[in-house]
């Protein structure tokens, strides 16, 4: 077996190959199931009926797909640069602080007041405590990677701490059994983000929308300005973008900015869609931030393909929760999804690469040198 | 004496940072030879599962039970790699996609849990628990009786990897290759060297290691099954290789910092001393992104930094 | 220089019939070949013609699509490296593959297969190191590690690796780049000296008059083909050119300038600044170059070249000294204000500098353009002035590419130099520094490249060109520098210059 590095590659292929990946992830999955006693075709009824046709699945899955697109989009616009942010779930953390901490500073006010509030503390925690990487990146060279993924512990107890281990600000200290039972303050009303309901149970959250704006602002800015275009080349040349005058350090500061704010506005979307309080155990055991570097590359680092793929993890994740019980078997979720990703990342080298069986073969025409 | 606050930091920081070790230990080795391991804590949790399922089920005599644990941990955790290991290197993917991969796959709400579910692991506790293997006499020595004589088989094993592992990368000629593949596997496959077989090998090995470490959990410290038991401790074993310097020797003593800020805030809160744990919990996080930028600058990484290939696939024929 | 035995015996390496293809190009086509033991055969050709492929098929890094090998009679299937040296193939290559945190004996008996001890005897391994440097005349630290080493040390190295493998084929791939003519020389000595030991020496390289020193007999390729193999002692320069390049040529054209020269538009005093490993590269260098000229700087690779060009082009910070262009001095450091004040740059790595190897053509026209109101309104671009522009660039430099959408690293070498060159000038630049500007480039592609930088000569632009090939700068420059441990050791002029007082001084010799 020969690989080959593909001068060009066909559009088709390019969507083919992730969609081709789940199908292949379908049917492995199904296969490890019967290995284990179940049966695959009942699980899978089962799981599309709570993740879309079920009363109220197709609004759950929405909400869970909500934050995946948010740290989805936070990994794209990274990712695809060279930047590897893997730091969105602390980020969202950060941001979901900031929002409750204004959101509670900002009671009595109006909604629209409020909630533009949310989204722009969400917007700037997220975005600062994406820079902390991004200016060691930037300034000290050092690999963005693991900074990130270490801030994310750094948040994490941070989160902790503040409900869990101090009567602070966010902690909720009047209602019965407060002092047993640490849990956030909850919000203001004003601070509950809208819903808009479609036909008789479908009820789509304020953040999903935001989200869809986003991505569409992400498109024009990758596609067709000119930071999109000092991204690119810095993403795939760093000296090249040197050698230009780009002010790289300033587009890795940009980027990383942009990554973290898109992550913290998901933090400020988990308070005001769906939590209304700070709350530290929910954020944390979802991992929607490393589920979104997931949903990104899954979705080729697309801003429009990031919500949809947001919407097929998040409805797997819906279900799985949904069906939890005795006889539904506990796990197959996280199996499914990591099923589908190696697919994905196999189906990649087809894309990126040519493979030939044997020793001669023939070569497609040479473009005219 | 042996009560004092000092020794008792000292040896749970042992006990905590034994399961560290080992993944470090198996971390390094991989990402020795060029591959970025992300996965850690899906194999640590996987190993932790299968090990406690063959002291849950089998009755024999102790040693022999336990050692057919560790084993079975070892060669789950060396399945689960084996996935990263072909994703990566015969397929030439993201490694950092495949391992967080791995670890949604394997992880608490993964196949960890699927194994744990359908082989009802939380239904009872271990028939077999590693305990202290020197006699009480030994351990009753002050200071050096609860460090050193009173711990696991676990423990003392995981000593002699970390000699193992130094000797195998300073001194031997394997070890010569494997730093050749991960600093410049161009020139190590020009000399002959076959960097793919060493990339396979070690990665492997470092999941066999990871699912030992996980088995340190279910078989030593909380001998009870858990979604979820090693709680982030892969992730640690990942910042505790960069913090090590890709050094063995200093994966021990990391490790046992590491077990140690783990450990702490539980002690002295036994004490009556309420310190928030997140503090000391936060700290290896914060001092590994210190000396990751120490690193990076220039002079040190000639003599100190990650292995020159880290996180990239090496392809021979490409032009 | 014939050896009356090689005639006889068996040859050393057989090829029969060798194609080997890659991703859009056919690297070699049928090749016959046979090379004699005990002879140094020089395979002779320009960059691109498959002298490397055709070597790394012998070595065993690539497997021949088509075809056979025989090494000493045999026929052999070569599946990795392993198998050549388990066969006694060794191979000098261009770019060592040697690893540099390790010392010189590491490497030397790295993968060695004959001593697979468990742990080996670091000392013993240092003392036959040092004998086998002392029998070959190799002077070199078996203790330094390879990052504290010259490029002209580490060479040795790479030939020590295959000597201690008692390679009884020895292949060197264009060895004298980075050395000076004197060590030229003197490695050439070694060579013979090992040929007279019954080795069989493969020397590749695109350069004739060493061809011409060393070898016994001469294969020429050109496009992957085997076009002639010749008795060195019966070939003549001009006939060995123009059997590399198909047509009569006549060796070192030289053209008369004729336009006047303006003003100093470039100009550097005493510029110091440091190399990638923090050791200083440039000791106090200064030089002018004035509009309409071409000042050429020569030197052996490692001298200080590339800081220089990096330095003068802003992509390099200074620790002393300045640089200005028309009078206006530049920001040390700053590529950009470099630019702004119409100072162009055409890297000596086009495909890993020059362009965004991934973005298509049109992406990389814009390269630095981007920001011009014409191509930019305000923060967004405009794509069609952009795909217009990069269309009138493929046009007028006669770009051979599908279209302005073809990515830059699907472009032949020749090609992407057309198109960095095409962009560079259309900024309207009013110096040029120009680095390596045709290596790798064949015979074709090298013209044209010669004509564009003497056509930017005569339209005013002050060119600094920094060039190992030698040949090169005495074709174009109007005034050489010779560049010797980061200083300009001498001047002379390019008119008439001569050849050994330049190789003198680009070994540190004291000048005349």
């Amino acid at each position: 077996m020969r690989i080959e590095r593909r001068s060009s590659t066909p559009r088709w292929l390019q969507v083919a190959v992730p969609v081709g990946s789940v199908a292949v992830a379908f049917v492995v999955s199904a296969v490890v199931l019967l290995a284990t006693g179940h049966n695959p075709l009942h699980a899978y009824r089962r799981l599309f009926e709570a993740a879309f046709t079920d009363p109220g699945a197709l609004s759950s899955t929405l909400t869970a797909a909500t934050p995946l697109c948010f740290t989805g989009l936070a990994a794209a616009v990274a990712f695809r640069v060279g930047l590897f942010n893997i730091g969105a779930e602390g980020q969202l953390y950060m941001g979901a602080i900031a929002a409750a901490g204004v959101a509670l500073a900002l009671a009595g006010q109006g909604v629209v007041l409020q909630i533009g509030a949310m989204i722009v503390a969400g917007a700037v925690a997220g975005a600062a405590w994406a820079l902390i990487p991004g200016f060691l990146r930037a300034f000290a060279n050092t690999n963005e990677i693991i900074t990130s993924l270490m801030l994310n512990y750094v948040a994490a107890l941070f989160l902790n701490y503040l409900i869990f281990d101090t009567l602070s600000y966010w902690r909720d200290t009047s209602s019965p059994g407060a002092e047993q039972f640490p849990q956030g303050k909850p919000l203001p009303d004003a601070a509950s983000w809208p819903t808009f309901g479609l036909g008789t149970s479908l009820v789509i959250p304020f953040g999903l929308l935001v989200a869809v704006v986003l991505a569409c602002v992400i498109s024009v800015l990758y596609g067709r300005t000119r930071f999109g275009f000092e991204a690119a080349v810095i993403g795939d040349s760093p000296r090249a973008a040197r050698y230009a005058g780009m002010r790289t350090r300033r587009n890795i500061l940009l980027v990383m900015g942009l990554s973290g704010l898109l992550a913290g506005i998901g933090g400020a979307s988990q308070d005001g869609d769906f939590r209304h309080l700070l709350d530290p155990r929910g954020l944390a055991q979802p991992g929607y931030g490393y589920t979104g570097i997931v949903v990104a590359a899954l979705a080729r680092y697309n801003p429009f393909a990031v919500l949809l793929v947001a919407i097929l993890i998040g409805g797997l994740s819906n279900a799985g929760y949904a069906l939890q019980g005795a006889d539904f078997p506990s796990g197959l979720v996280g199996v499914m999804q990591g099923i589908i990703l190696f697919c994905a990342l196999g189906g990649e080298l087809l894309v990126r690469y040519r493979v030939r069986l044997g020793r001669s073969g023939a070569v497609e025409a040479a473009p005219a040198a | 004496m042996n009560n004092s606050l000092l020794v008792l930091i000292a040896s749970s920081a042992i006990v905590y940072g034994t399961p560290l070790l080992y993944a470090a230990l198996g971390e390094l080795l991989a990402e020795r030879s060029g591959v970025l391991n992300l996965g850690v804590e899906g194999m640590m949790l996987v190993g932790a599962a299968m090990g406690f399922f063959v002291v849950q089920r089998l009755a024999g005599p102790g040693p022999l039970a336990l050692g057919a644990a560790i084993v079975v941990a070892a060669l789950a955790g060396a399945a689960i790699a084996s996935i990263h290991a072909f994703l990566v290197i015969t397929l030439r993917a993201s490694q950092i996609v495949s391992g967080l991969a791995i670890t949604i796959f394997a992880g608490a709400a993964g196949l960890s849990s699927y194994l744990a579910n359908d082989l009802n692991l939380a239904e009872s506790p271990a028939r077999h628990v590693f305990g202290p293997i020197l006699p009480q006499s030994l351990q009753d020595l002050p200071v050096v009786g609860p460090l050193i004589f009173a711990q696991t088989a676990l423990v003392y094993a995981s000593w002699v990897l970390t000699a193992a592992v130094a000797f195998y990368l300073a001194r031997t000629r394997p070890g010569l290759e494997l730093r050749a593949v991960g600093e410049a596997p161009g020139a190590a496959d020009a000399v002959g060297i076959n960097v793919t077989a060493y990339r396979y090998a070690h990665t492997l090995v470092g999941g066999a290691l990871a699912g030992v470490g996980g088995a340190c959990f279910s078989l030593s410290i909380t001998p009870q099954w858990l979604d979820g038991l090693t709680g982030g401790a892969g992730w640690i074993a990942i910042a505790l290789v960069i913090f090590a310097f890709w050094r063995p020797d200093l994966c021990l003593v990391g490790a046992y910092v590491f077990g140690a800020f783990s450990a702490l805030p539980f002690i002295l809160q036994a004490r009556g001393v309420t310190v928030a744990p997140e503090l000391f919990q936060a700290l290896p996080y914060l001092m590994t992104v210190v000396v990751l930028v120490a690193v990076s600058t220039g002079a040190v990484k000639r003599h100190l930094g990650a292995p020159a290939s880290l996180g990239q696939p090496y392809v021979r024929e490409e032009r | 220089m014939n050896d009356p035995r090689s005639v006889t015996a068996v040859p050393a390496v057989t090829l029969r019939g060798v194609t080997k293809r890659f991703p859009g190009v056919v690297a070699n086509a049928d090749v016959d070949l046979e090379i004699h033991a005990g002879e140094v055969h020089a395979l002779l050709g320009e960059n691109g013609a498959g002298k490397s492929t055709l070597s790394n098929i012998v070595t065993g890094l690539y497997r021949p699509d088509e075809g056979s090998l025989e090494l000493h009679g045999e026929p052999v299937d070569l599946r990795s490296p392993r198998d050549a040296l388990q066969r006694g193939v060794g191979m000098v290559h261009q770019h060592f593959r040697l690893v540099e945190p390790f010392t010189v004996a590491e490497n030397i008996a790295l993968g060695d297969q004959r001593d697979r001890r468990l742990v080996p005897d670091r000392a013993a391994l240092e003392r036959k190191v040092a004998a086998l440097a002392d029998q070959f005349g190799l002077s070199v630290d078996p203790r330094a590690r390879i990052w504290q080493l010259s490029v002209g040390e580490q060479q040795r190295v790479e030939i020590l690796k295959a000597l201690y493998r008692d390679a009884r084929i020895l292949i060197l791939d264009e060895p004298t780049a980075v050395l000076t003519p004197q060590e030229a020389r003197a490695l050439f000595e070694t060579l013979r000296a090992m040929a007279a030991d019954g080795r069989t020496i493969v020397f590749i390289s695109h350069k004739l008059h060493e061809v011409l020193a060393v070898s016994d007999r001469i294969t020429v390729l050109r496009g992957g083909r085997v076009v002639a193999t010749v008795a060195t002692a019966s070939a003549t320069p001009e006939g060995l050119a123009s059997l590399m390049v198909g047509r009569e040529v006549e060796t070192g054209r030289r053209q008369e300038r004729t336009n006047p020269l303006t003003n100093v538009v470039l100009k550097a005093y005493n510029l110091c600044a440091e190399g990638d490993r923090g050791l200083p590269a440039l000791n106090g260098v200064s030089l002018e170059v004035r509009g309409g000229e071409i000042v050429g700087v020569a030197g052996v690779a490692g001298n200080g070249q590339r800081e220089l060009a990096e330095a003068l082009t802003g992509m390099r910070g200074l620790t002393a000294g300045q640089v200005s262009v028309s009078g206006v001095q530049l920001r040390a450091g700053d590529p950009r204000d470099a630019i702004a004040r119409g100072l162009a740059h055409v890297p000596e790595d086009r495909l890993g500098t020059g362009v965004a190897p991934s973005l298509s053509i049109a992406s990389n026209t814009v390269l630095k353009a981007y920001r011009d109101p014409e191509i930019s309104a305000g923060p967004f671009l405009r794509r069609n002035r952009i795909m217009r522009r990069a269309s009138e660039l493929i046009a007028r430099y006669s770009v051979s590419a599908p279209g302005p959408e073809t990515r830059a690293r699907d472009l032949s070498g020749g090609n992407l130099q057309k198109v960095v060159i095409g962009r560079e000038f259309a900024g309207a630049p009013s110096a040029l520094v120009v680095a390596s500007p045709t290596r790798g480039l064949d015979v074709g592609a090298i013209e044209n490249v010669h004509e564009l930088l003497r056509a930017a000569a005569a339209r005013g632009v002050a060119v600094l060109m920094i060039s190992e090939d030698l040949d090169e700068i005495l074709a174009l420059a109007d005034r050489v520098l010779v560049m010797y441990e980061g200083t300009i050791v001498g001047e002379r002029d390019g008119e008439g210059a001569d050849v050994d007082e330049l190789g003198m001084l680009m070994a540190g010799g004291a000048p005349r």
